[in-house]
């Protein structure tokens, strides 16, 4: 081989090395801002499930009263359980919604609609691997009792799923 | 052995177009990665706007205030569709350093659980969020106003002057203009307006500007109630996409009521509403901006029959 020819394979490799060089700086590059990308994504979801937690509970299918924040009406949960929230798939910004009573304390959990039930599954849109916030809301009914009219409430928490 | 001039020169040019190439696609690579870059800030700017407005909503309050700013001139677009419950989509773009003066907008954010008035792009660094609830008769949603423009209200009603004041919105003034380039909002004729409200309300007002219409370049606008605001802050046709998703929103609020009265009904606690809020459903649910005025008289009749039962629907 001669020198000429030497060099210039010389050459070629030393450019296919620095090439492959950039090309894996790059992909190490994309791959750290991939991650980024994935890390403010859920984040920005996180964010978004906890501020949701407020303004789903002070929503108007499932306020009470709307001058009384955090306070849902058992009336209308009783409803939306009812595969009422079904149509409210792609209105909530959430994958689940639900909400327990958690005093007057129970033993069992009875989903709602039933008797005696303490436990609404309103909204559940199937994604598995979801992670949970909550908060704790009044639940609230007007009740007559012998022309007594007043607000019944009970302790109940919010459970918003997001997926992770 | 000496290098023949042919070989030297094939030498250099096999590296000038190689070590071309490789800059080349350098250049090109740091600049689509500077794009990706900005294209996820973007969508992230968008993402979050839809997240800071939350804690912006008025929920029980009679409306709030916020201020969103910006560390570069930012292009916020709104499109609004109308479709069932609707949603605002949301996306922003930001101004480019070299050859065309805005970015392509990144990806949109879409909301569907809020309603924002806007125009349908604004621009500017800082930007305003107001928020105000919308009850027809019951509490419909909450109203989140989005603004960059200054904003001089003339001759404004004592209501809107309170409501304003208590907000304290940097961005709006009451009659002295002194802020730049400021939109002119005249409530009544007046001489160079940019917006005119006309108030039309007859009976059961607070102020004649309860009922009327926001004329703007864009086209006039029917409101009621705090849409009046809603109309002076928006493009007619996104105005006119939230009405259409608020009454809808409206209807299916009556649809859970007329439920909600039936339970009611069984423990004692009657109420004489459903017939009144299935004629509600039914007139709502297809509304538009034009049918707010003739919807007023019902939901003022509704509103006051609630106040007068035992329990109350809402």
């Amino acid at each position: 081989m001669k020198k000429g020819q030497m060099k210039i394979m010389q050459m070629a490799f030393m450019i296919v090395a620095v090439f492959f060089f950039f090309v894996l700086v790059g992909l190490f590059f994309l791959r750290v801002q991939y991650n980024d990308v994935s890390t403010s994504a859920a984040q920005l979801q996180k964010d978004q499930a906890i501020s949701s937690l407020k303004v789903i509970a002070d929503m108007p299918e499932l306020n009470f009263d709307s001058s009384e924040p955090l306070t849902l009406d058992g009336d209308k949960l009783r409803i939306m359980s009812g595969g009422f929230g079904d149509e409210y798939d792609s209105f909530l910004p959430v994958a689940s919604l639900e909400v327990y009573k958690v005093y007057p304390k129970f033993d069992e959990v009875n989903q709602c609609p039933g008797l005696d039930c303490n436990y609404y599954k309103l909204y559940d849109n199937g994604q598995t691997n979801t992670k949970t916030y909550s908060t704790y809301v009044s639940i609230c009914s007007k009740v007559n009792e012998e022309f007594t009219y007043y607000d019944k409430c009970e302790i109940g928490k919010v459970v918003v799923g997001v997926k992770m | 052995m000496r290098e023949r001039k042919g070989q030297f020169n094939f030498a250099w040019m096999f590296a000038i177009i190689i070590g071309g190439t490789i800059l080349f696609l350098a250049i090109f690579g740091a600049m689509k990665v500077g794009d990706t870059a900005r294209f996820q800030s973007d969508t992230e700017i968008a993402k979050s706007i839809a997240i800071i407005t939350d804690p912006l909503q008025a929920s029980f309050a009679e409306g709030s205030f916020g201020k969103i700013p910006f560390k570069q001139e930012t292009r916020i677009n709104n499109k609004c569709l109308d479709v069932g419950f609707g949603q605002n989509d949301i996306s922003v773009a930001t101004q480019s350093d070299i050859g065309q003066e805005w970015n392509l907008a990144a990806g949109a954010t879409s909301i569907h659980n809020k309603y924002l008035f806007s125009s349908k792009r604004n621009s500017g660094t800082d930007y305003y969020v107001f928020s105000k609830p919308f009850k027809f008769p019951y509490k419909v949603a909450d109203l989140t106003f989005f603004i960059s423009e200054n904003y001089c209200f003339l001759n404004a009603p004592d209501k809107v002057i309170d409501e304003v004041e208590g907000l304290k919105i940097e961005s709006i003034e009451i009659d002295d203009c002194t802020l730049e380039n400021s939109i002119k909002v005249c409530f009544g004729p007046g001489g160079g307006c940019d917006i005119t409200v006309s108030g039309s309300c007859g009976s059961n007002c607070d102020s004649v500007y309860d009922v009327g219409t926001v004329i703007t370049s864009s086209g006039d606008m029917r409101y009621v109630g705090s849409l009046m605001y809603a109309a002076i802050f928006s493009d007619k046709s996104v105005y006119d996409c939230n009405v259409k998703r608020l009454m809808y929103r409206n209807a299916k609020i009556a649809e859970v009521l007329i439920e909600k009265s039936d339970l009611m009904d069984a423990r004692g606690c009657n109420t004489n509403l459903k017939g009144e809020l299935t004629v509600w459903h039914g007139q709502t649910i297809n509304a538009t901006s034009d049918d707010l005025a003739g919807l007023r008289a019902t939901s003022n009749s509704m509103n006051s029959k609630n106040s007068g039962e035992s329990c109350g629907m809402w």
